[in-house]
């Protein structure tokens, strides 16, 4: 299975060393429209380490999924990711996803880096067997032996508990959401990747074929040791999969640390905004409260941190000038100048609202 | 009291012969005014359904729905006129449910207008046309107020594309408001705002409940939201066109009886990581839901559930019985033995 992949590659410094197999360095992407240039993503800094999942969360405009199509390089056309570097790792190289050009950069998606789409429906070609896109797929990567792709997918269905009878001949509008969610799973470890990027993997699926797949994806990360990124606004997927969480707003990532410390010791108001919003399904009430006002306008960013209108520790200073990412924790990062407001704050008054009987 | 709305024994049929689809398997239900119930389950349950019919936008197939004590399909057209004013819903999808080619004020003062004019026809006193539309244009920026769009005076002249989602749900609601409804069907109303905006509009919606008596029937997938938005009513669990299990929503919660709402319980993800670790999830047999083209006979979540009882389960449709912790539950073998998922 393992074939040599033809990228450029580039001789690793360190080859000994336990480097990351992706690395984001001050990624920078705009689209450019009639109004002006959308700041979607500006100077993300993110190593993906070797078998951990990490979540990216943020609501919608956060640039989670444009940077998430970002490393796969499937933008739109009007959209420019410049300044910034993707490092990609294997086998103690590496190269500039960015600097590929387009025949290595079809061998890169897929075999290197696979990403699930969060429309699964939309990702089948809606006139093709799944068997004969499964089969194209190979082609285009040159695996041509036809038994032995058939063996591995056959496999590949069995691993997310599809009947593989009912799946290979089918096509994708004769399958279930959950099943369609599945099959795409599959699809997408065929050429054993490494790295494997998940855009809303449950979204508008129901909650117990949710659950379905978030077991699948979590034995993928506990049994296999998959490296994974997922993109949500769904907190939830990250507290129930990450090994390290990442939130995102305005285009940056704002909080990064350990997915307890995220989730119980948050040190940006806006991580914090985020979990005192989100209800729970069991245990008592407790009361939740909202973010006020709404996400920015991604042309006319506001000055300073980009937080500051909708926080409620704003100071002067937030308005003018734009907080760094600073070590807070053990592996623990928050670019906020207020972070000790924050811990006093879920100090005196708890991290989530008050409980009723 | 009357209660406000009752289905008896509705069901509804899609399609005919051998493509028959029944969406709604005779459902009663009782709702009291002031009362908050939820009506929650997965995709193709009925719930939906349910709410359309509810507010006239569907007549059932079978049973009867009634409004004050009255049902609908033999009230007189004054009658009928006044139930569809009461009655409103509100959609899901902010972007679809208004007009693309109205602004904010049209979409507010259209029914105000037509709404005043049919009262001042019944009441005959008359009042200047410009006086009218005086009162309107003050009422309208009233109910911007009470939705929480302010300043007013920004919203009034926007179109819908100018707006973002939660807005725009806003504005679904207060013009859902200008016709003075005792009923809302909310259906999945906040599923497509952003979780940061959803908690502000639950809670403008709550408070609707309170200032102006609305009785509401919240009709959504998610059991967290379903649980904060219903703590103080009530909690009505539908799978495959039927109801399960209903009952106050703490009993519900903390101690559900049917094997379903169990097994939803604990599938729900938490966005909590030791909860998420601590929580039981139910095995189910099977992970496909059935067909509504083709439904198993008896309970129709048999054939995925892991406490099925063989020669029962299989033949007998479970009625609803009612149990004394409160509410009811529609599983024999099940219905009285408490469980917790934590």
């Amino acid at each position: 299975m393992s074939q040599s992949t033809d990228l450029s590659w580039h001789q690793n410094v360190e080859e000994n060393g336990r480097q990351p197999p992706l690395s984001l360095q001050d990624v920078h992407v705009s689209y450019r429209t009639r109004k002006g240039s959308v700041q979607a993503v500006r100077g993300v800094t993110l190593d993906l380490q070797a078998g951990e999942s990490l979540a990216l969360i943020g609501e919608s405009g956060s640039g989670k999924t444009t940077l998430g199509l970002g490393i796969v390089r499937l933008l739109v056309d009007t959209a420019e990711v410049s300044p910034g570097k993707i490092i990609y790792r294997r086998d103690g190289r590496e190269v500039d996803v960015l600097s590929l050009a387009d025949g290595p950069m079809r061998e890169f998606r897929w075999r290197d880096c696979a990403m699930v789409f969060q429309s699964a429906l939309n990702a089948f070609n809606p006139v093709l067997k799944v068997w004969d896109q499964v089969w194209d797929t190979a082609k285009a990567h040159r695996w041509n032996n036809r038994e032995e792709v058939r063996e591995r997918f056959l496999d590949l269905l069995r691993f997310v508990q599809l009947d593989p009878s009912r799946v290979i001949d089918a096509y994708a509008h004769e399958l279930s959401g959950g099943m369609r969610q599945r099959t795409l799973l599959a699809i997408s470890l065929l050429l054993d990747p490494q790295i494997l990027i998940l855009d809303e993997p449950t979204t508008a699926l129901d909650i117990l074929t949710q659950r379905t797949i978030i077991d699948l994806l979590r034995k993928l990360k506990e049994d296999l040791h998959f490296t994974m990124l997922f993109i949500s606004h769904d907190l939830a997927i990250a507290a129930e999969l990450a090994d390290r969480v990442a939130t995102m707003y305005a285009g940056q990532v704002v909080e990064l640390g350990p997915v307890e410390d995220i989730f119980y010791r948050p040190r940006h108001p806006y991580s914090l905004g985020l979990i005192r919003a989100v209800p729970t399904v069991t245990g008592g009430f407790e009361e939740l409260s909202s973010i006020p006002g709404s996400p920015p306008d991604l042309i006319n960013l506001p000055t300073g941190c980009k937080f500051h209108p909708r926080c409620p520790y704003a100071s002067e200073r937030c308005s003018s000038e734009e907080p760094k990412l600073e070590r807070v924790g053990d592996n623990h990062f928050a670019a906020c100048w207020h972070t000790d407001a924050v811990q006093d704050d879920i100090e005196r008054n708890g991290l989530r609202g008050k409980k009723r009987s | 009291m009357t209660p406000i709305l009752q289905l008896r024994n509705v069901t509804r049929y899609f399609g005919s012969g051998r493509d028959r689809v029944t969406a709604v398997d005779s459902i009663s239900l009782d709702i009291e005014p002031g009362e908050i119930v939820c009506l929650v389950g997965e995709s193709g349950c009925g719930k939906s359904t349910t709410g359309r019919m509810i507010v006239g936008l569907l007549p059932p197939s079978d049973g009867q729905i009634l409004y004050q004590g009255q049902d609908i399909s033999a009230m007189d057209k004054p009658d009928y006129q006044q139930y569809r004013r009461a009655v409103q819903i509100i959609h899901q999808d902010p972007y679809a449910s208004l007009n693309p080619t109205q602004t904010v004020r049209q979409m507010i003062m259209t029914p105000l207008l037509r709404h005043q004019s049919q009262r001042s026809a019944q009441n005959g006193s008359g009042g200047g046309r410009r006086s009218r539309r005086r009162d309107v244009e003050r009422r309208a920026a009233e109910l911007l107020e009470i939705v929480d769009l302010t300043p007013v005076a920004e919203f009034l002249d926007k179109y819908p594309h100018q707006l973002s989602g939660g807005q725009r749900q806003r504005v679904s609601v207060a013009r859902a408001l200008t016709v003075e409804p005792k009923f809302i069907v909310a259906d999945e109303a906040v599923s497509m705002v952003d979780v940061s905006i959803r908690v502000s509009l639950l809670n403008m919606l709550s408070r609707l409940k309170e200032e102006f008596d609305v009785t509401f029937l919240f009709i959504t997938h998610d059991l967290a939201l379903a649980k904060y938005f219903a703590w103080e009513g009530r909690i009505t669990v539908m799978y495959l066109g039927r109801i399960v299990e209903e009952g106050p929503t703490p009993r519900l919660i903390t101690d559900s009886r049917h094997p379903y709402t169990q097994a939803l319980l604990g599938a729900v993800p938490e966005a909590d990581p030791e909860l998420a670790k601590k929580k039981t999830h139910i095995e189910l047999r099977s992970a496909e839901i059935p067909s509504l083209l083709n439904l198993p006979a008896g309970c129709t979540f048999h054939p995925r559930c892991p406490y099925i009882a063989e020669g029962e389960c299989d033949t007998v449709v479970p009625p609803l019985e009612r149990i004394s912790e409160g509410g009811s539950v529609a599983c024999p073998v099940r219905m009285s033995e408490p469980t917790q998922i934590i």
